[in-house]
C-alpha cells in the first residue's frame, strides 16, 4: 500500500562517516524516497559534502540547524520535516551506522507482514545493530516486553520490544501522528528510549533480526553509570537528568528513587570517584524539576 | 493588441478567443455564450454554469452584446452556459505604460513635507516589522506529495501526432525583470523546436504581447481575462491532452502553482520547471510560493546565489535548484573592465539607473546626491549626477531636486537613454534599493568601468565587494554612501582594492552558467519526438 519512506540521519562533524551512510542508503534494495540529512551546525566539511551529493541525487534533502541542538533536537527537527514532506514511514538512524543493502527492505516488509498476519500494527521496527566486529552492539540492544515471543515463528523471529535506539528503526506515520515527536529538550541520551516507549503505548515495536546495520562506534560498551569518567561525565549527566525526568513522569517519586538507587549501586560497584558521583546525583535531582513538553505534529 | 483597432473587429476577435477557450475546456459539450461589454479596459468577468441556465435581466442590460451557440459533438452532454464580459478598448492614456504619480500616505504627508528621509525611515521600519512577522503568517514548509499506491494505475502520456509543446505561465506581459526572462524562455523554447502556449495570471492590457515570436507555433491564450480561477486546472489538463504539452515553465504565475495537484495526479509525465527572482520581505514572494510547491516541481531555476541558499536553508531543497544567471554570454560578458574613477580627481559623475518605484528608493538616492553635493563643495570637486528612469516617483524627485537646489547638477534622463554610453562616463553608480535579486545594472556598470555602491540586500553581495555594500536603513545607507565615496576619492589604495575586488566578482559571475545554458538542454530534451 502506501510506503513512501524518508530516511532521517542526524549528523555532527563526522562527514567521512556520514558519506558512508549515504553510500549505504544509495545501495539499498528498497531505496528511501527521501534522504533527509539533519546537520547540527557542523563545522567540518559536512555541508559541502552533503550539498555536492545532493546535486547528484535529488532524493537527498539537507536541513542545516542554526546551532547544535544535540541528537534529540536533531531527530525532533528531522522527523518533523520528514513528516511534513508526506512520508508514510520514517527510517531513523545515526551518522555512523551503515545499513546492510537490504536493511530497509527487511524492516518494511516485516512491519507490513506482521500487520497482515497478526492484525496488530507495531509502532516501530528495529534492526539488529552490530558492532564493527559483527557482535551485538551493546548500547543499541532493544528491550523486550514480557510476552515478547507471542508472535515469534521460525523464520519470522519478530520479538515484541518497547524500547530501541535511534539506530535503524522504522516508524510508521500513524505512530508519529498519535504520539508526537521525540523530545528536543533532552539534547542527548534517552531521547530514543523515551520516544520508543511512548510509541509502545499503542502497541510494542518489533525486533527484526534479519535487518542488519553496522554501528561504527569507537568501542562496544553499553550504558552503565559505572563507566562514568571525566571525559564522558557531560553525557552521563544528560542521561541521568533525562531518565530521572521520565521516571518521575511515568512512575512518580517512588520510580525516581528506585532509579536513583540503581544508579548509586552501579557507581558504587565500579568505585566511581565521589566528585563524579555528586555530579550524577545533582543531575538526577535536576530531573525532578525538568518537565519538557511533548510536541505533536 | 493594437491601440488603433476597429471596435467591431476587436469584439469579434475577443469573442473568438472566448469561444476557443471554452471549446478547449468542454470539447464535446454544447456551449451557450452570452457576451456583455465591459466598463473596464482590463477585466473581463466570466461566469460558467454547467447546465442550460435561463438568462436573467442582469445579462441583458445596457451592456448586452449578443450570444453565440456552439453545438456539442455528443448529444447526451450537458450544455454549458458562459456569460463573459469583453473589456472595452483602452483609451490612449490607458494604453501608455503609466502609473499615477506617487504621493506620500495621507497621514504621513506632513512628515514627508518636513523631512523626506524621516518618511523613508518610518516606511523602512514598517517593512522590517512585516518581514519579522512573515514567517509566522505564511506557510514555510513544502507541501507533501504522496507517492500513491501501486494498487491504482498511474496515468501515462497519451500518444499524440502533434509536435511537442510547452506551456509558459507568466505573471503578465508587461515590463519587468521576470517578464524579460519569460520572453527569453519563450524564444528559446521555440528555438528548441517546441510549440509554445503562453498564459498570464494577471488580467492586464498585456502591452508586450506583440513581443512574442511571430509564429503559428506560439499562441497566447487569454485565460487571464476569460477563465475563472477555479477552472484553470481543468483547462490546463485539457490543453495538455489536446496539444501534447510535455513541459510547463512557471514564471510568477499563481494559478499554475495552484493547478499542480491536478497536474501531478492527472498528467504526471509533464515536466514542471519554475523560475524565481527575488525574496520579498513581507511574504517571501514567489521563491517562497515555489518552495512550498517544491515536491510538485521537477526543477527550480533561480537567478542568484541568494535563492540557492534560500531553497536550501529554508526548505532543504538542493539538487533540483539550478542557478542560471540572467546574462547573455555573447553580449553581456565582455573583456575585463577598466574603471573610470581615479583618486582625487577634480570632477565626479554619479548615476542612478532604474525604474522610479519605491523598491529602488529614489528618495534615498536624492538625499545621497544632496549630501554628496555638500561633500563635493568642501573638497572642490565638480559633482554632477544623472537619474535614468521613469515611474511614479519622477515628479517627487524633480520636486526634491528643486527643493535641495540641485537642478543644475542633476539631470533626469528617460528610460530609453543609451545606458552603456552613460556608464562609460559615470564614475559611481548608486543603487540603495530596498530589495533586489541580483541587479544586473551593477554587472553592466562594472563592465563599463563604473563603480557600483549598493545596499546589502538580496544577492548583491555576489557582485559588490563588502566595502561597497551599505546598510539597508535609509539614514545609515546615506551616511555610508558618503563615507565610501570619500574613501574612494581620498585613498588610492582603497580605490585600487575595490577595483580589484569588483573585477574578481565580475569574473566569478561570468563563469557561472547562464539561464539559457541551464534551460536550453531541458527544452531540447522535451522537444524530442518519440518515433
Amino acid at each position: 500500500m502506501l510506503d513512501k519512506t524518508a530516511a532521517v540521519i542526524v549528523t555532527f562533524n563526522r562527514s567521512a562517516k556520514l558519506a558512508k551512510v549515504i553510500d549505504a542508503l544509495q545501495r539499498q534494495t528498497r531505496r528511501p524516497e527521501v534522504i533527509l540529512v539533519v546537520d547540527n551546525a557542523s563545522t567540518d566539511d559536512t555541508q559541502d559534502m552533503v550539498i555536492s551529493r545532493a546535486q547528484e541525487d535529488l532524493s537527498i534533502r539537507y536541513l542545516r540547524l542554526p546551532q547544535n541542538v544535540g541528537g534529540a533536537g536533531g531527530f525532533h527537527a528531522g522527523l518533523k520535516t520528514a513528516y511534513e514532506q508526506g512520508a508514510n514511514y520514517f527510517w531513523i538512524s545515526d551518522d555512523d551506522a551503515y545499513p546492510e543493502p537490504d536493511a530497509i527492505e527487511k524492516l518494511l516488509s516485516a512491519i507490513r507482514e506482521f500487520e497482515v498476519q497478526n492484525q496488530w500494527r507495531p509502532s516501530f521496527a528495529a534492526s539488529r545493530v552490530e558492532w564493527i566486529d559483527g557482535s551485538l552492539c551493546e548500547m543499541n540492544t532493544p528491550r523486550p516486553v514480557w510476552d515478547w515471543p507471542r508472535f515469534v515463528r521460525p523464520g519470522k523471529a519478530w520479538a515484541l520490544v518497547d524500547s530501541a535506539s535511534f539506530v535503524s528503526i522504522l516508524v510508521p506515520r500513524w505512530a508519529v501522528e498519535t504520539h508526537g515527536l521525540p523530545i528536543a529538550d533532552y539534547f542527548i541520551w534517552f531521547d530514543d528510549a523515551e520516544y520508543t516507549r511512548r510509541l509502545s503505548r499503542s502497541y510494542p515495536g518489533i525486533f527484526v533480526p534479519e535487518s542488519r546495520v553496522i554501528h561504527d562506534t569507537p568501542d562496544n560498551r553499553g550504558v552503565n553509570f559505572g563507566f562514568v569518567n571525566d571525559k564522558s561525565l557531560w553525557k552521563f549527566r544528560y542521561g541521568a537528568r533525562n531518565e530521572a525526568s521520565w521516571r518521575r513522569r511515568e512512575g512518580g517519586m517512588i520510580a525516581l528513587l528506585s532509579y536513583a538507587y540503581g544508579v548509586h549501586q552501579q557507581m558504587k560497584g565500579a568505585n566511581v570517584p565521589w566528585k563524579l558521583r555528586r555530579n550524577i546525583y545533582a543531575a538526577i535531582l535536576g530531573g525532578i524539576r525538568f518537565c519538557p513538553s511533548i510536541k505533536n505534529v | 493588441m493594437s491601440l488603433y483597432q476597429n471596435p467591431e473587429d476587436y469584439i469579434n476577435q475577443e469573442a473568438e478567443k472566448v469561444v476557443s477557450i471554452y471549446k478547449r475546456l468542454y470539447p464535446s459539450r454544447e456551449l451557450r455564450l452570452v457576451f456583455k461589454e465591459g466598463r473596464s479596459p482590463i477585466l473581463g468577468e466570466t461566469s460558467v454554469i454547467e447546465g442550460r441556465a435561463a438568462l436573467h435581466h442582469g445579462q441583458l442590460g445596457a451592456e448586452y452584446l449578443g450570444q453565440i451557440n456552439v453545438p456539442g459533438s455528443s448529444a447526451d452532454g450537458v450544455p454549458v452556459t458562459i456569460t463573459s464580459t469583453i473589456p472595452r478598448l483602452p483609451l490612449p492614456n490607458e494604453y501608455r505604460q503609466t502609473a499615477a504619480p506617487w504621493v506620500p500616505q495621507r497621514a504621513l504627508k506632513p512628515v514627508f513635507k518636513l523631512s523626506p528621509m524621516l518618511y523613508e525611515q518610518i516606511r523602512y521600519i514598517a517593512e522590517m516589522l512585516r518581514k519579522k512577522r512573515a514567517d509566522r503568517r505564511h506557510l514555510m514548509t513544502a507541501l507533501p506529495l504522496g507517492k500513491g499506491s501501486a494498487l491504482f494505475a498511474t496515468p501515462t502520456a497519451p500518444v499524440s501526432s502533434k509536435k511537442p509543446s510547452i506551456l509558459v505561465g507568466m505573471h503578465w506581459l508587461e515590463v519587468g525583470g521576470a517578464e524579460k526572462l519569460a520572453f527569453d524562455t519563450i524564444r528559446w523554447a521555440h528555438e528548441a523546436g517546441l510549440r509554445v502556449f503562453v498564459v498570464a495570471s494577471v488580467a492586464e492590457l498585456q502591452r508586450l504581447q506583440d513581443k512574442l515570436p511571430s509564429s503559428p507555433d506560439v499562441t497566447f491564450l487569454r485565460i487571464d481575462r476569460y477563465l475563472p480561477y477555479h477552472l484553470w486546472p481543468h483547462f490546463i489538463e485539457e490543453l495538455i491532452r489536446a496539444e501534447n504539452i510535455r513541459m510547463i515553465h512557471i514564471h510568477h504565475c499563481p494559478p499554475l502553482y495552484d493547478s499542480l495537484p491536478q497536474l501531478r495526479a492527472i498528467a504526471p509525465w509533464v515536466k514542471i520547471i519554475d523560475s524565481t527572482h527575488i525574496v520579498e520581505y513581507a511574504d517571501g514572494g514567489y521563491p517562497r510560493v515555489s518552495a512550498v510547491w517544491s515536491n510538485f516541481i521537477d526543477i527550480h531555476h533561480v537567478i542568484s546565489g541568494e535563492l540557492v541558499d534560500y531553497y536550501r536553508d529554508r526548505f532543504h531543497v538542493v539538487g533540483k535548484v539550478k542557478l542560471g544567471r540572467m546574462l547573455d554570454r555573447d553580449s553581456d560578458m565582455q573583456a575585463t573592465p577598466e574603471f573610470n574613477m581615479q583618486a582625487a580627481q577634480t570632477s565626479l559623475h554619479v548615476g542612478f539607473i532604474g525604474r522610479l518605484y519605491y523598491q529602488k528608493r529614489p528618495v534615498v538616492v536624492m538625499e545621497a546626491f544632496r549630501r554628496l553635493a555638500r561633500w563635493a563643495k568642501r573638497n572642490n570637486v565638480e559633482l554632477t549626477a544623472s537619474i535614468v528612469g521613469e515611474g511614479p516617483f519622477l515628479e517627487t524627485l524633480q520636486g526634491l531636486s528643486r527643493r535641495y537646489g540641485l537642478q543644475d547638477r542633476v539631470t533626469f534622463l528617460p528610460a530609453d537613454t543609451n545606458v552603456p554610453a552613460l556608464l562609460e562616463k559615470t564614475d559611481i553608480l548608486l543603487l540603495p534599493s530596498n530589495n533586489e535579486g541580483l541587479a544586473l545594472v551593477c554587472y553592466e556598470a562594472i563592465g563599463h568601468g563604473c563603480i557600483p555602491i549598493s545596499t546589502d540586500v538580496g544577492s548583491q553581495y555576489e557582485i559588490i565587494p563588502p566595502d561597497l555594500l551599505v546598510p539597508l536603513s535609509p539614514r545609515a545607507a546615506v551616511r555610508q554612501i558618503l563615507n565610501v565615496v570619500d574613501r574612494l576619492w581620498r585613498e588610492p589604495a582603497f580605490l585600487a582594492k575595490q577595483k580589484q575586488d569588483l573585477v574578481k566578482a565580475w569574473n566569478r559571475i561570468s563563469s557561472d552558467m547562464t539561464a539559457r545554458e541551464v534551460l536550453m538542454p531541458i527544452y531540447l530534451d522535451a522537444a524530442v519526438t518519440e518515433d
